[in-house]
């Protein structure tokens, strides 16, 4: 009876990885703007999860514990590779081509660039706010710095991409205008 | 409280909803009559949306292509469908007029205004108060056309929109019949649209009736029983985006 309990737990918690799979995917690409890096990251977290399941607690903090680990498997990816390592992204990837309208392309493409043009420990905050939706609190637990460190790299980051997408915003204007003008 | 008193730290806070119920409610009262505090909160949460739009989609990881492969994915259309919202608000930047006072070119600055008004639009129902504070007719109008211009877009997005209208100062005269020149106009838009309400401030009703000495008669369709200063809080508190003419 107990092996059949376990192996129920054991398939659900498989089920409540794979929902977040997607999710989990879009932070590490949002790290690493690296699709081929971000799919490994996930699959490690992944494994790395179903491997500890045993040590999760509360199935609430199963967002926070899963990004832990997610963030952690980036952190060692950084470390044997070098934290200076330069991320490329390829700007002709599949996203830009499905769509057939050019600003809105333009847009994606330079808001990545703004974001992948901060330092790391700044990207990976903001993004994890911004975009993941995590609170203060879930972030310093995520990446395991203080609270106060949480909220001055997310206000840095804001800052930072505020400036570089205001300036996005004039040059955008220009092109729109010489385009209704044509 | 004043713009110089509050650092971008705790604009960052108050977008975040990190402080406590008062220190909200000042800067919320703050907003109502501060235009650059308003420009400032508006930007640093289009930067917030912005991130979020950026990467709803991205390239495929090697997972979701093979279930692609087998199944086609829901998950895939819906974030098209919210891009797509977004291709259309981007296409309106260039002919968008926020500010009465705006000149033909659009600044930066509106340009997040938008993206900030509308992005999130296509993850539920958006729900916007519009609040008019006076009655010069650059003011009303692009008001008006601003009320007109949301609720085609969100007509044609197929996506559900709630506009209230609040008006104060002398913004209450645009109700009064036989005053307006807008009577018309503003009928029209309640009559074509079941999810537009008009406000009036009764606190603007009552100095407005001290001054004149007789008697403020507005329109049948106006709601006139609460303040300005309490209508657009509450909402604000609900998570409306407030759009100041």
């Amino acid at each position: 009876m107990k092996v059949v309990k376990n192996l129920v737990a054991a398939f659900s918690m498989k089920a409540e990885f794979a929902s977040r799979r997607n999710k989990l995917y879009r932070i590490a690409y949002s790290w690493s703007h690296d699709p081929v890096l971000a799919d490994d990251l996930v699959q490690e977290t992944i494994y790395k999860a179903l491997k500890n399941a045993s040590r999760l607690r509360d199935v609430k903090t199963i967002d926070s514990w899963l990004y832990r680990i997610l963030y952690n498997c980036w952190q060692d990816y950084l470390r044997v590779k070098g934290r200076n390592v330069e991320f490329v992204e390829s700007y002709d990837d599949e996203s830009a081509d499905q769509t057939d309208n050019y600003q809105q392309a333009q847009i994606v493409k330079r808001v990545r660039a703004s974001v992948e043009q901060l330092p790391l420990p700044l990207r990976e905050v903001v993004t994890l706010a911004d975009f993941a939706g995590f609170s203060y609190e879930q972030i310093a637990e995520i990446t395991d710095i203080p609270i106060g460190t949480v909220m001055s790299r997310l206000f840095r980051a804001r800052k930072n991409l505020k400036q570089q997408l205001l300036e996005f915003g004039s040059d955008e204007l220009t092109v729109s205008k010489l385009r209704r003008v044509k | 409280m004043n713009i110089k008193d509050m650092t971008e730290d705790k604009l960052n806070l108050f977008i975040d909803e990190q402080l406590d119920t008062d220190e909200m409610n000042e800067i919320r009262e703050a907003l109502l009559d501060d235009k650059e505090l308003r420009e400032q909160v508006c930007q640093l949460k289009a930067v917030r949306e912005l991130i979020g739009y950026a990467y709803s989609e991205v390239p495929p990881s090697r997972h979701e292509d093979s279930n692609k492969k087998r199944s086609g994915s829901i998950f895939g259309r819906a974030i098209a469908a919210s891009v797509t919202l977004v291709v259309g608000v981007v296409l309106g930047w260039s002919t968008y007029e926020y500010s009465p006072n705006a000149t033909p070119a659009i600044s930066a600055q509106n340009t997040f205004q938008y993206v900030a008004n509308h992005v999130k639009a296509a993850y539920g129902e958006r729900k916007i108060v519009l609040h008019i504070d006076s009655s010069d007719v650059q003011v009303v109008n692009a008001a008006l056309n601003e009320a007109d211009q949301l609720l085609a877009t969100y007509r044609k997005a197929n996506t559900p929109m709630k506009l209230d209208i609040v008006t104060n100062k002398s913004g209450i005269n645009i109700l009064r019949p036989g005053v307006s020149p807008y009577i018309a106009r503003i009928r029209e838009l309640i009559d074509d649209n079941d999810d537009v309400a008009i406000y009036a401030c009764n606190r603007s009703i009552a100095k407005a009736l001290k001054k004149e000495g007789v008697e403020i008669v507005l329109m049948p369709e106006v709601t006139k029983d609460k303040s300005a200063r309490e209508l657009i809080p509450q909402r604000l508190e609900k998570g409306w985006v407030y759009i100041k003419a």
